[in-house]
């Protein structure tokens, strides 16, 4: 699959956009920019772009639609009586309310039907076989358009915020359409809002400084992805293939090493996308906050994949929250159990439904629904026991608030993360549980002193590159965290020091990027989704 | 607004309320208080906060709250 790490984008597809992108004028760059990313999903998709289209098509017309009934409201309230007015916005936010659930029906019924089609008939047929009923139904093989889960969620919220009145229903097919189908996020996202697609289509003049600080960013994805990501993916395919072969240590490894892979991999995809779109002088959003900072697991899912977070948080959980049956459980369960327990039984259900959403966009599959509920289950402890841990700790005079206590809750955080990870990487639930046990009942370290560790496709060189670059990565995180931007900083710079500062990237990302023969390079993760 | 500052003191004794201006930017106040929150002021000043106004400008300091509280008591 053609990826935003390889040559045919970075070299050839980019360049070639951002040269036309500078020599056309302004109405035709953003036309330029519509038909170079539908050029870009053909090539990934071939005719099954035709998805995104009837997805574009249909939140358009329903943003429409919306806009004629909240018109035909508004008219009906200049004409009211006082005592009329609550009745007429009832009947018409009723009607809001179907052109909404056309467009999910919709869009969504397009993603189900797709993507999760296979899963929900094997387990039918599982359940077929279970009741002996000797019928089997034949699970079809379908082709899915690359970015779908992306895209789909994406035209959602627009719909969701047109029905609210957060934003006006769009008139201009094509700046929507832009929006939904703009290459850079086109595979892995980061999800945006609607108020970016007047930003793409202003279509700004191409800036240096934008063009300097988005071909840095570029190559320090590419360098996160090719040093670590792909350097590590011989050991992480051996490691959960042959996972029988190895002991608890490298069951260990293995949650570790995919860790890091999958964040220098989505990260790093996410700093080119970033990059690409900067280069055009585009500011997208941030999808990654140095999530390995987080203290907590709730915290970690407020720093890593944040649009998906953000989208989940005000699309699914409060809007169930502040449901009119929940806000009654919360008031009863807050008159029962208290400020702390009494919204954490009634949060708990919307979290549930986050997390079962969460779980299942990342894939169809139960492994997938699993690493959902574990992160549900690891959020409500972690709720439930906090009013424990903060009495123990003024108790025994532990300050939260010291380096060395908010180390462990990061150290502790990371480790729990890893190990959703695990589950989330392996070929199945079942060899998901099989390996999570195999860290604890055969809990040995011999594989690290008798040289298995050495034979996963990486040598003693490729750990000390991977570790040296991992640390660079930390120091830059560190720094981004004290508030420090690495970039504009970088950019300051005279421009000897600048032009030295690429030709390193450069120079890092031919010396020690892992390509070549004995290496294969990682899918794009989440690409797939 | 003072009765604001009782409810938010209440909830969560441990900050200041008349200095804090980031309570949900630095992770002071979560999702769960947040509801819980919200739920009180509801009624307490007998309004109803949907779920498009649960957004961290409306809850990053008391004086946000109190602008959320003010503007929907009007409508």
């Amino acid at each position: 699959m053609l990826s935003y790490c390889s040559v045919e984008y970075l070299l050839v597809f980019l360049p070639v956009v951002l040269f036309g992108y500078l020599i056309l004028p302004k109405t035709a760059r953003r036309y330029f920019l519509l038909l170079s990313s539908y050029a870009f999903f053909w090539y990934l998709s071939g005719p099954l772009v035709l998805w995104h289209v009837a997805a574009c098509l249909c939140v358009w017309l329903c943003g429409l639609a919306i806009d004629r009934v909240l018109a035909a409201r508004d008219e009906a309230l200049l004409s009211a009586e006082r005592s009329q007015k609550k009745a007429i916005r009832a009947k018409y936010a009723g009607k809001v309310r179907r052109w909404v659930f056309l467009a999910g029906v919709v869009c969504f019924g397009i993603l189900l039907s797709l993507k999760y089609t296979p899963f929900f008939i094997d387990n039918l047929n599982a359940l077929l076989r279970t009741l002996h009923t000797g019928r089997q139904l034949k699970v079809p093989s379908i082709l899915v358009p690359v970015g779908i889960s992306f895209y789909t969620l994406m035209a959602m919220s627009y719909v969701f915020d047109v029905g609210r009145e957060q934003r006006a229903p769009e008139k201009n097919f094509f700046r929507l359409t832009l929006w939904l189908a703009f290459f850079p996020t086109l595979m892995e996202g980061p999800f945006m809002r609607y108020d970016t697609a007047e930003q793409i289509w202003e279509v700004p003049r191409i800036k240096g400084e934008n063009f300097q600080k988005g071909l840095w960013r570029i190559l320090y994805g590419v360098l996160k992805k090719m040093i670590v990501a792909d350097r590590v993916n011989s050991a992480v395919e051996l490691l959960y293939t042959d996972f029988a072969s190895y002991d608890g240590g490298m069951m260990f490894l293995a949650a570790v090493l995919f860790t890091l892979q999958e964040y220098m991999e989505f990260s790093g995809t996410i700093d080119i996308v970033i990059g690409s779109a900067q280069c055009f002088g585009f500011v997208l959003p941030e999808n990654f906050n140095q999530p390995f900072f987080a203290k907590t697991i709730s915290e970690f899912w407020t720093r890593w994949h944040i649009t998906l977070g953000a989208w989940l948080r005000d699309y699914v959980f409060y809007p169930l929250s502040m449901s009119a049956p929940l806000k009654k459980l919360t008031k009863k369960c807050r008159a029962k159990f208290g400020n702390h327990y009494g919204p954490l039984v009634t949060s708990s259900i919307a979290l549930f439904a986050v997390w079962l959403f969460n779980g299942l966009w990342h894939g169809a599959g139960w492994s997938f629904i699993f690493f959902g509920m574990y992160h549900f289950a690891l959020i409500v402890a972690g709720s439930f026991v906090t009013p424990v841990v903060i009495s123990f700790c003024e108790k025994h005079h532990i300050n939260r608030r010291s380096f060395p206590y908010r180390l462990f809750q990061m150290i502790r955080t990371a480790l729990l993360v890893a190990v959703g990870e695990m589950f989330f990487r392996a070929l199945s639930l079942k060899t998901g549980l099989i390996m999570f046990r195999q860290m604890f009942t055969r809990a040995t370290l011999q594989s690290f002193t008798d040289g298995k560790f050495l034979k996963l496709g990486m040598d003693r060189q490729d750990y000390i590159i991977v570790a040296v670059f991992v640390v660079c990565v930390f120091v830059i995180s560190l720094l981004k965290e004290r508030g420090c931007r690495v970039l504009d900083a970088l950019y300051k710079k005279p421009m000897f020091i600048r032009c030295l500062i690429t030709a390193v990237l450069v120079a890092l990302i031919l010396l020690f990027g892992a390509y070549g023969t004995g290496y294969v390079p990682v899918d794009p993760i989440y690409a797939n989704f | 607004m003072d009765r604001l500052y009782e409810i938010l003191e209440e909830m969560q004794p441990e900050y200041d309320y008349h200095k804090e201006k980031a309570l949900i930017d630095d992770h002071l106040l979560d999702s769960l208080t947040v509801l819980a929150l919200i739920s009180e002021l509801e009624d307490e000043f007998d309004i109803t906060v949907p779920a498009v106004e649960i957004i961290p400008a409306n809850f990053n300091s008391a004086d946000a709250m109190w602008a959320l509280i003010t503007r929907l008591m009007e409508e």
